[in-house]
């Protein structure tokens, strides 16, 4: 296959995959490059997704398998791009491919290796609130099931120690401390970058005191604590106490002055927030504190109205007012109200919805792949009322979160149009 | 015909081998078809997913001439298409194959050896008695018709005929008004840049209109529909006097119909009579367009405006997305055309979803705009009525008010749903085929709908929208080449039919017609998804769903239970 049936997508989130898929339907060979271990990015880290509540892993699963059982598509996952020259029609990429260090063809995912292991660290994947071995996949279900070892961490690997525990449980000698990181050149006529968005660092905001009080999370740590696969089994217990909170407040808009944006999902999962705790807890107090309903789709606003009974709304004029303190038990959250008189509520648990950012990597791959990144540090796009997806760079296109905050919906929506600029890209640039 | 199955338990490595009796499990089997014609081969093998495994399957199954296989070992989700891929590098039709899960649903989850021996035993017993009824099915190769029709020619509909539009693929586009633009044509600006609008939509519509593969039929409507994905038979006719009526064939259809917007004089809460100063938005981008400023009718330009926001929001029962910035944006220009003129805009909530509406908003605020956020709020000519966020209620005269209706679906728009058989949203828009991982396409395979249509949106997302629409038609009808339709499809058993009709109300994809001579429902394969629904609730049980009949089905517990 030449250049021109050749496509490059960064990031297998829903937008990825979504890309992915259609491109190899339409006949195009697809590398998918994947920096984490697993694919299916932000949203399989929910349980369940507004506003159908439907189950998100439920959802995602069979785009996930149909992406790894496509044979038009190669997933290069714990890959990051390196280098990309060229032009639409004929661009050179390289990438860069961590080991593994566990074979994807002969590790049929028994989990026989992670018991034996004998480092156990924190897990990022799942907000810090699990720990995981140095031989681990992010969370039960991890698609490709298989897993990897951390080579920061396994002893083995870092000199420490001549370990093979894992390798000794495996009946299928699927694990090899000797793989090397790869470079991987590849030639494609297109590329779609869908590297998704970050929250906010709340920790950085200190009015709020996350990091300092155990009772306030961010949205994302609340999402796992929530999850039946994630590190409490769906079991909503407080940090420190392993008690199960009798009031929580939600605080909307965090970090909404600092980005300077309204970050358009937040007031939604906020809500769905809100009603996991009210079925989850049934006796708990409620409170959602906030300054705009943000409800954009024709779906929204009803699913709010259902769910606004369950919590006690609390209109605050000014983000800037919201503060929380308190100690390890309880917490207060003050504000000031529409009065202007200053406010205060007493929770054990509050949970801050952050701002949607940039990802960490937005800036570095802008710059490797030519692009501008806009006001906000989002890729840019070349037009934003008439051409969304294209960015500066022919050739080039951009989807889902890392243009900007959105929802699901959009994303795909977005993702698609990607596919369709690309096709006409790759029909253009091909030799003829 | 004698009859010989293949049964290869899976190992799966530990998994299965050291949770169950293996050897317990071959002996079991191989004694299920002690009869004339029925043979059975049964073996175990440590990993059948490898390369090895594969091979050594194909090579079984044209060794020993294999009728029928099955395969027992780790869930169908990991595995199915492996096996299914094996089956057809071999002359054994892949519907003569069943897989068995006796790693997750056994191996895994029963502790006791013995008890899950049992278990993996009839759970293959159960296939072994299935895999006898099921039956070869074959794929079909269907010609298709990559041309496309878009009804409605406002942005979206523009968008998606240029996306599509080539040599080997026409467009036809069908606009119920005389001319092209839609609503986008009568904006005075677009944001956030603030471009021209005009100017840009007309290009688009200089486009299409010169376009070669476009054909353009304005002040025409869409009669009736009928056919499937890649093979549509759709009437248009002219509206007006001469209704001349023309029949196309295309492979997919866009709906690209658009919105409408209640007139402000409905709404009870806001008193307006003939002769008010009070407008809609959509006034004001007239009145900008054509006058390049906001004026009263006697000529001089107000001197206070007041400008109410999520009108009929919630009689609506949503938020309508674009009236806050667009909003702003009146705001803003009111401002920009004199400074003293004092604007005070009363806010529900402030719906400022994307990421450079809010730098826009402060902006706007930065130039004296007053921004009051109301709890309730009604008008009556020029007075101005709102209860503040402090419970303290108000009154406050302006000499012009601006009010922001809700979008709402565009008129016709529950006939052409039903004409193409697509189901409305409670709101009355267009339903999506999945609210988020399929936006654009809708339950009848080949209508989209895009813009507008699916809900209250702006240009920005309602050209995204039109361009994916595209991509999924470029994607799914690729000129020259046929398409697969699904094969595990329902099927009418005339004999049995007692033509009440139950199947037709609860099958969502229309894909049971009526024949109304020999009063018996007939499946129409290529729109059938083989989702069951049919099958589930005849109650003469005279619909089978291919591949997972009730004799498969019943016979697969019956051998399991005994």
């Amino acid at each position: 296959m030449s250049h021109g049936d050749n496509v490059l997508i960064v990031g297998a989130g829903i937008a990825g995959m979504e890309a992915s898929l259609m491109l190899a339907k339409s006949g195009k060979k697809v590398y998918l490059v994947e920096k984490l271990p697993l694919i299916g990015g932000n949203t399989i880290k929910n349980e369940e997704s507004f506003p159908n509540l439907e189950c998100s892993t439920c959802m995602v699963a069979p785009i996930q398998q149909a992406v790894l059982q496509d044979p038009n598509i190669e997933t290069m996952t714990l890959s990051t791009v390196k280098k990309i020259e060229g032009e639409a029609g004929h661009f050179n990429v390289s990438v860069l491919k961590k080991a593994r260090y566990v074979s994807m063809t002969d590790c049929i995912g028994c989990g026989m290796c992670y018991d034996p292991c004998p480092v156990s660290f924190s897990n990022e994947w799942e907000e810090n609130l699990g720990e995981k071995k140095a031989i681990y996949v992010p969370t039960a279900g991890s698609l490709p099931n298989v897993p990897a070892i951390d080579s920061s961490r396994c002893l083995n690997l870092t000199g420490q120690k001549e370990c093979n525990a894992c390798a000794e449980a495996c009946m299928f000698g699927a694990i090899d401390l000797t793989e090397a990181d790869a470079t991987i050149d590849i030639e494609v006529g297109a590329i779609i970058l869908a590297i998704g968005s970050e929250l906010l660092d709340a920790s950085k905001l200190t009015r709020y005191g996350y990091g300092r009080y155990p009772g306030v999370y961010t949205s994302m740590e609340f999402e796992r604590l929530f999850a039946s696969n994630g590190p409490t089994a769906g079991e909503i217990t407080l940090r420190n106490s392993e008690k199960q909170p009798r009031s929580v407040a939600i605080i909307h808009c965090v970090g909404r002055d600092e980005t300077g944006y309204c970050s358009g999902i937040c007031c939604m999962h906020s809500f769905k927030h809100a009603h996991f705790l009210k079925h989850k807890l049934g006796d708990v107090k409620l409170y959602n504190l906030y300054s705009d309903i943000c409800v954009p789709d024709k779906t929204y606003q009803k699913f709010f109205e259902d769910i606004k009974k369950e919590t006690q709304l609390i209109y605050h004029p000014s983000f800037k007012s919201v503060s929380v303190d308190g100690d390890e038990e309880m917490l207060t959250v003050h504000y000031v109200d529409a009065s202007e008189k200053k406010q205060s509520i007493a929770v054990e648990m509050v949970i801050l919805a952050s701002a949607v950012v940039p990802g960490g990597d937005a800036k570095t791959l802008a710059g490797i792949a030519g692009i501008d990144l806009d006001e906000k540090g989002f890729l840019a796009s070349r037009n934003d009322r008439l051409g969304a997806v294209e960015t500066n760079r022919d050739g080039v296109f951009i989807a889902g979160c890392a243009e900007g905050p959105k929802d699901i919906q959009n994303s795909v929506i977005q993702a698609e149009s990607a596919v369709g600029r690309v096709l006409t890209c790759l029909s253009a640039n091909s030799s003829v | 015909m004698k009859r010989k199955i293949g049964v290869y338990i899976c190992e799966c490595g530990p998994n299965i081998a050291d949770n169950v009796h293996i050897n317990k499990i071959l002996e079991a089997v191989s004694s299920f078809g002690e009869t004339d014609d029925i043979e059975i081969v049964v073996k175990s093998y440590k990993l059948l997913c490898s390369g090895e495994g594969k091979e050594y399957l194909k090579n079984e199954i044209e060794e020993n001439k294999l009728t029928h296989l099955i395969v027992a070992a780790c869930s169908p989700r990991d595995h199915n298409s492996t096996f299914i891929n094996v089956c057809k590098q071999t002359s054994l039709n892949p519907y003569l194959y069943r897989m068995i899960n006796i790693r997750e649903h056994c191996a895994w989850i029963v502790h006791d050896k013995e008890q899950a021996t049992e278990r993996a035993i009839r759970y293959i017993r159960g296939g072994l008695r299935r895999v006898l009824f099921q039956t070869e099915l074959y794929e079909k190769k269907l010609d298709i018709n990559p041309d496309v029709l878009v009804v409605g020619g406002g942005i979206a509909g523009l968008e998606v005929a240029l996306s599509l539009a080539s040599p080997q693929r026409k467009v036809f586009l069908i606009e119920k008004k005389e001319i092209l633009g839609g609503y986008a044509a009568l904006y005075q600006s677009l944001l956030p840049r603030q471009q021209e609008a005009r100017q840009e939509v007309q290009l688009k519509i200089k486009e299409v209109t010169n376009h070669p593969h476009i054909q353009v039929m304005t002040h025409t409507r869409l009669d009736q529909m009928i056919g499937f994905l890649g093979n549509f038979e759709v009437g248009v006719s002219s509206i007006g006097d001469s209704g001349t009526a023309t029949d196309m064939k295309v492979g997919a259809i866009v709906v690209a119909t658009g919105f409408s917007m209640t007139a402000i004089s409905n709404f009870p809460q806001f008193r307006v009579r003939d002769g008010d100063e009070v407008y809609s938005a959509l006034d004001i981008e007239g009145m900008l367009s054509e006058k390049g400023q906001i004026v009263r009718r006697s000529g001089d330009a107000p001197k206070s405006v007041g400008l109410i926001h999520c009108v009929g929001r919630d009689e609506r029962g949503y938020c309508s997305r674009i009236c806050c910035n667009a909003m702003i944006k009146i705001a803003g220009q009111i401002k920009a055309q004199d400074a003293s003129i004092k604007v005070s805009a009363f806010i529900r909530d402030l719906c400022l979803p994307d990421k450079m509406d809010q730098d826009f908003f402060k902006e706007v605020k930065a130039q004296g705009v007053e921004f009051i956020r109301v709890q309730d709020i009604k008008s009556d000519g020029l007075r101005v009525q709102y209860t503040g966020m402090d419970m303290h209620s108000v009154n406050a005269d302006f000499d012009m008010l601006v009010l922001a209706p809700a979008m709402e679906p565009a008129e016709g728009t529950a006939g052409l749903a039903s004409d193409l058989g697509i189901p409305l949203h409670e709101t009355g828009f267009y339903q999506e085929a999945h609210q988020t991982i399929n936006p654009v396409a809708t339950a009848t395979d080949g209508v989209f709908v895009v813009g507008a249509a699916h809900g209250p949106k702006g240009i920005t997302d309602s050209v995204l929208q039109a361009q994916a629409a595209a991509a999924k038609i470029m994607s799914m009808l690729i000129p020259g080449e046929k398409i697969i339709p699904e094969v595990k499809v329902s099927e009418v058993l005339e004999a049995f039919c007692m033509g009440c009709k139950t199947c037709l109300e609860v099958c969502h994809y229309g894909a049971i017609v009526f024949d109304e001579e020999k009063s018996i429902s007939v499946v129409k394969e290529a729109i059938c998804r083989g989702c069951g629904n049919c099958a589930g609730s005849c109650p003469s049980g005279a619909i089978q769903l291919k591949h997972f009949t009730n004799p498969q089905i019943y016979q697969e517990v019956i051998e399991a239970l005994r």
